[in-house]
């Protein structure tokens, strides 16, 4: 019994001293490495969360002791699917502005990424002008550029909106004997080129990054081979930098879904200025609940894909 | 391939990227020129239809009020206090975070990097009153309330109108977009070849001084091109900046009330409410460039390096 126990001590001993596992430890580290965040996450953000799941239970109003809750179950919800004119509306049209404006950024962006890629004369300025958007798009300044530039209000506006539309294009189109959803697409397109460009400033720059991360001896080896440029692409320059990509795409989804100009974030900031705050959580929450499952379903289909180097 | 067929392809290319350039130029530009040339348009020019794009009367004056009317020099400083901690901090601690993500492997792993994704397409706006509360008593991270469990009266700070909210989030990766620089460096890290860190391993380094002394140094790409992001977008802020501030306003929230705080023109500079409403866009376009300049100014001396380390995000190669 005595040497047992003894045993069992000296053994306990041991795993005291001994340091962890070797994956014990790793997981240890990995954990330590993103403790800040775990932290930040759950008081910053899973609480004010939970706070605001709440608050589409509730009626607020503002009584003599500050806020006043009352519950109303799910008032708030029944509202907004059935009796909102615009929410069901706007956010269909959201989704399916989403899905065919993302696939043109994302094209676009590869493709001035892999035009800026190489050396040429005005490169330098070229790669200025081009992450202009960057710098300019996210703030207050392009909400008033689009309302004096592209919008009404000033003597400017007549020359300036033309530019960027293509009316007589979707004539042509269509007397040309192209399909009319075809032709209606393309100028809808062609439209949107300037929201889409300055969109388009941070995947650029991601892409870019990516493209100048290829190694060199990769191409070498495919040239000696003798590999086309098309197949260049297809096959070392678009699989290598498809972690980038995948980076890019997720980043375009949630750019679109969360841009001031999108029509349900307008209904959110609005339904929260006017001080209906428990119904602005509750179109937030619906909305990205639904943003939520399209980026899984994205994510299902794009993750698997993305090759990794190591 | 014949010599001639290669070469007329390669003008033809070069045809191409020059056209294409110089359209996407136009494109780009546009805004900003536009702006640059109501700035400078004195009020007679407004109503000038032959006046396009070079205004025939240059003024100041715009610039002068925009001044005024932004508080421009305590605006700027106020938004360089919250900037450049914020910036710093945020870099290091979102790169720190998406290495832990990216080169270690524990179980639930996969599930917080879900959630990672969550809260990028969460916006602050759904979580924003609570969070303006969570700062108006900050409680330390529930330690206030600790406390106050012992001399029953929990220690809290109003934390409003002082840049700290911008600290604390980003010390805790919960800054402005900063999931997204998690995943950017998550991405980045992963692409990294391990032989790195096995080599560091078997010269005596701990995790934590791997990080510092072998990672860090090579991910100087990513961190320029995350840093450019988080000025930006620092600077850029205001729905978070207005949430958290009555007075010290930054410069984009200035911004925004400018248009509420032309009548200050009207007692300052003696005009009547005609003029005032005449010098609304030009007034606001002025003030949109002094906004945008520090960063414009920024962008162009900092590009070459940004560039530059563009090409410098990979260490083989």
């Amino acid at each position: 019994m005595k040497k047992f126990s003894l045993n069992k001590l000296n053994i306990n001993r041991v795993i005291g001293r001994k340091k962890l596992s070797l994956r014990e430890r790793e997981a240890m580290y990995g954990r330590l490495f993103i403790l800040p965040w775990l932290i930040g996450l759950v008081v910053f953000f899973i609480v004010p969360f939970i706070d605001s799941v709440y608050y589409t239970f509730q009626k607020l109003s503002f009584g003599d002791n500050g806020l006043e809750f009352t519950y109303i179950g799910l008032e708030n919800y029944i509202y907004a699917f059935t009796k909102d004119p615009d929410y069901i509306k706007n956010l269909t049209s959201s989704i399916t502005n989403m899905l065919y404006e993302v696939p043109i950024v994302m094209v676009f962006s590869i493709f001035v990424a892999y035009l800026l890629k190489d050396e040429f004369k005005g490169r330098t300025y070229a790669r200025t002008i081009f992450f202009f958007p960057v710098i300019i798009a996210s703030g207050v300044v392009i909400t008033v550029l689009k309302e004096n530039v592209l919008g009404s209000g000033s003597n400017m506006v007549g020359s300036a909106t033309t530019i960027f539309r293509a009316e007589n294009l979707r004539a042509v189109m269509i007397n040309a004997g192209i399909p009319r959803w075809f032709s209606m697409y393309v100028v809808d397109v062609v439209n949107k080129i300037f929201d889409l460009t300055w969109r388009s400033g941070v995947q650029i720059l991601l892409i870019l990054a990516a493209l100048h991360n290829i190694p060199k001896s990769f191409y070498e080896v495919a040239i000696i081979e003798g590999a086309t440029e098309w197949e260049k692409f297809w096959k070392i320059t678009f699989p290598m930098i498809s972690p980038t990509v995948y980076v890019a795409i997720i980043y375009s989804i949630i750019d679109y879904f969360t841009d001031y100009g999108n029509q349900v974030m307008r209904m959110v900031v609005t339904q929260a200025n006017n001080g209906r705050f428990e119904y602005s959580s509750t179109l937030a929450i619906v909305y990205f609940v639904v943003v939520m499952i399209i980026i899984l379903i994205v994510n299902r289909i794009i993750g698997k894909r993305v090759v990794y180097l190591s | 391939m014949s010599i001639i067929r290669k070469n007329i392809l390669r003008i033809l290319k070069k045809l191409f990227l020059y056209t294409f350039i110089v359209c996407m130029s136009y494109i780009l530009l546009y805004p900003v020129l536009f702006l640059i040339s109501n700035a400078f348009r004195a009020k007679e020019d407004l109503f000038d239809p032959s006046v396009i794009w070079i205004p025939k009367h240059i003024t100041l004056a715009n610039f002068k009020y925009a001044n005024l009317l932004l508080s421009y020099p305590t605006a700027i400083k106020n938004t360089l206090i919250m900037l450049i901690p914020s910036v710093i901090i945020q870099t290091f601690i979102c790169m720190m975070v998406g290495y832990g993500f990216a080169r270690f492997r524990f179980p639930e792993r996969e599930i917080l990097f879900g959630i990672l994704l969550f809260t990028i397409i969460v916006p602050i706006q759904t979580i924003i009153v609570p969070l303006y509360v969570k700062f108006r008593y900050f409680d330390f991270l529930y330690l206030g309330r600790l406390i106050g469990l012992i001399t029953g009266k929990p220690l809290t700070v109003n934390l409003l109108d002082t840049p700290w909210p911008f600290y604390i989030l980003n010390l805790f990766g919960m800054g402005i977009r900063s999931s997204l620089y998690i995943f950017v460096f998550r991405q980045f890290f992963r692409n990294m070849p391990t032989e790195l860190e096995e080599a560091a391993k078997i010269d005596g380094c701990g995790p934590f001084s791997t990080f510092i002394r072998i990672m860090v140094p090579n991910a100087t790409g990513a961190i320029i091109t995350v840093m450019l992001f988080t000025i930006v977008w620092h600077w850029n802020d205001y729905y978070v900046s207005t949430m958290f501030n009555n007075e010290n306003l930054p410069v984009s929230v200035m911004l925004t009330i400018l248009n509420t705080r032309m009548s200050m023109l009207q007692a300052a500079q003696g005009f009547s409410s005609d003029d005032i409403y005449l010098l609304g866009s030009t007034v606001l376009e002025a003030g949109c460039l002094m906004v945008i300049l520090p960063l414009i100014i920024m962008y162009i001396i900092g590009q070459r390096y940004f560039t530059e380390s563009i090409e410098r995000t990979g260490i083989v190669g």
